[in-house]
């Protein structure tokens, strides 16, 4: 017992010790565009581990959407880019410790992450769509009725499907290789599934294109900012606003997604 | 090691279960039943056939032994489709699963065919049976007897193994558990409960085959047989 209050009392001292040493810490973050400014270099954290947005090509350089768009973002505001690598559950703890100045890691914008960190306006979207080859006509969701939808068994895309698509057979395969193979086959007439895995077929199988008939639903992802970064915020979303309308953030996304980026977001 | 269990969080999925288990049950009775018939012929052919057939049972037997049943599946469900032809995936595994049992089903009535003694096929021949009735009688029905209890194993065997179809989209138990324990993320008791429901078919199955040993061998009636 008595040890456990030393113990207890010495992590007190040591998190109200970590909490100073923060508060201390902060003002040197508060103005992070300055800071870019002066070292004359922005540093963005990029998930190189999750294709099509991160990953490294044949001769381990980064490249995907989120490289080129970190690219892009680095070169309008005028400053050299630094690619630090994150994992995507430590995109926050990078940011927080000021290891990187921003995150571009197809970080959606959630509720709980917004109590943590700020987010810059959407830059893109990860969408689960019904994807199919061109001779399957389907317009709207009651186009799916008697079609065979096939799906990965327990996915968010296994669960979005089978809500929204009623009447629509539902064929469950484990994995995405097997998906493929059964659309490809023809054992079943379409997949739920991401413009992602749709794209990596129509890589390999330039002759017969699948091509997205539905969008089921869309997270938009954006940049991942320490809160109260105004200024630096205020920066990244004119980048993302200029660069949405002249089309160069959605040639970026559509080079590697496969898809456009949805209508609303161009405008 | 402070794991709670919570079998309580798949009560809600019974009827999931339940359907599973009757898909399951149905699978492996379509195919035990064709499996059987499947193999029997073959087991015939390839002893009493003539060469061409022979060699034709063999090389099936030797293929399909010697091949995964996973891709025997796999073939047959995709090649079929790449063919052209839609095939329900239910339709597609128990094709698989009959000509996957029927290669050793064959092998085990075989190895009964051959210990028949041939005094009784001569004894059969001086009684006058015509050689269906020879077959019948004294052939087919007592090799079958004497290898009952492998081919017992071998069908219990194949119900376990109907769980490999869930690769193919046939939702049968395993599917209904890969579905569930990605539900409720009780992954430990999903398997838990499923591994608790196929040993209670693999006793169905047994009760079932030894009921249908005592009907059909009168013998074994007569004698008393373990399970």
């Amino acid at each position: 017992m008595e040890r456990m209050n030393i113990s207890r009392r010495a992590f007190l001292v040591g998190a109200t010790g970590l909490a100073v040493a923060g508060s201390l810490a902060l003002p040197a973050f508060a103005d992070t565009l300055e800071e870019i400014k002066k070292r004359n270099k922005i540093l963005i954290a990029v998930d190189l581990g999750s294709p099509p947005f991160g990953m490294t090509d044949g001769n381990m350089q980064p490249i995907g959407s989120d490289v080129e768009s970190a690219r892009l973002f680095a070169a309008e505001l005028g400053v050299p880019l630094e690619i630090v690598q994150v994992t995507s559950p430590n995109r926050i703890p990078f940011l927080l410790t000021g290891k990187a100045d921003m995150v571009m890691a197809s970080f959606s914008v959630t509720d709980e992450r917004k109590k943590v960190i700020d987010f810059s306006d959407p830059y893109g979207v990860i969408q689960i769509v019904v994807a199919g080859p061109k001779s399957v006509s389907v317009k709207d969701i009651k186009d799916l009725v008697g079609k065979r939808l096939g799906t990965t068994r327990g996915s968010s895309n296994d669960k979005e499907a089978t809500t929204q698509a009623q009447g629509a057979e539902m064929v469950r395969f484990d994995d995405d290789a097997t998906l493929i193979t059964a659309l490809v086959s023809g054992q079943v007439n379409l997949m739920a599934s991401s413009p992602q895995v749709m794209q990596a077929v129509n890589a390999r199988r330039p002759n017969d294109p699948l091509e997205v008939k539905l969008v089921l639903k869309t997270n938009p992802y954006a940049v991942g900012l320490r809160k109260g970064d105004d200024a630096l915020r205020e920066a990244v979303n004119k980048v993302i606003a200029s660069n949405l309308k002249n089309g160069k953030l959605n040639e970026i996304y559509t080079r590697y997604n496969g898809t456009s980026l949805p209508e609303e977001m161009l405008k | 090691m402070t794991y709670q269990f919570d079998f309580a969080a798949l009560l809600p999925y019974w009827r999931e279960f339940a359907m599973g288990v009757w898909l399951t049950l149905q699978l492996s009775f379509v195919a035990t039943v064709l499996g059987f018939v499947l193999g029997t012929l073959c087991a015939i052919g390839r002893s009493d056939g003539a060469p061409w057939v022979k060699a034709l049972v063999a090389c099936y037997v030797e293929v399909i032994r010697n091949t995964p049943l996973l891709v025997q599946i796999f073939i047959i469900y995709f090649g079929i489709a790449t063919l052209g032809l839609h095939v329900d995936a239910n339709v597609a595994a128990v094709l698989a699963l009959v000509v996957n049992v029927g290669a050793y089903t064959s092998e085990i009535v075989r190895a009964g065919l051959e210990s028949i003694h041939k005094s009784q096929l001569e004894a059969a021949e001086c009684l006058g049976l015509s050689r269906p009735q020879t077959y019948w009688h004294v052939i087919v029905r007592p090799a079958i007897e004497r290898v009952y209890p492998a081919l017992t194993s071998q069908y219990v065997l194949l119900m376990l193994a109907s769980s490999i179809t869930s690769q193919i989209s046939a939702e049968e138990l395993t599917a209904v558990a890969n579905r569930i324990q990605s539900d409720t993320f009780r992954s430990f008791e999903t398997y838990i409960v499923v591994g608790v429901l196929y040993l209670a078919l693999s006793f169905v199955v047994r009760i079932a085959f030894w009921l249908f040993g005592l009907v059909v061998f009168v013998r074994r009636r007569k004698l008393g047989t373990a399970l």
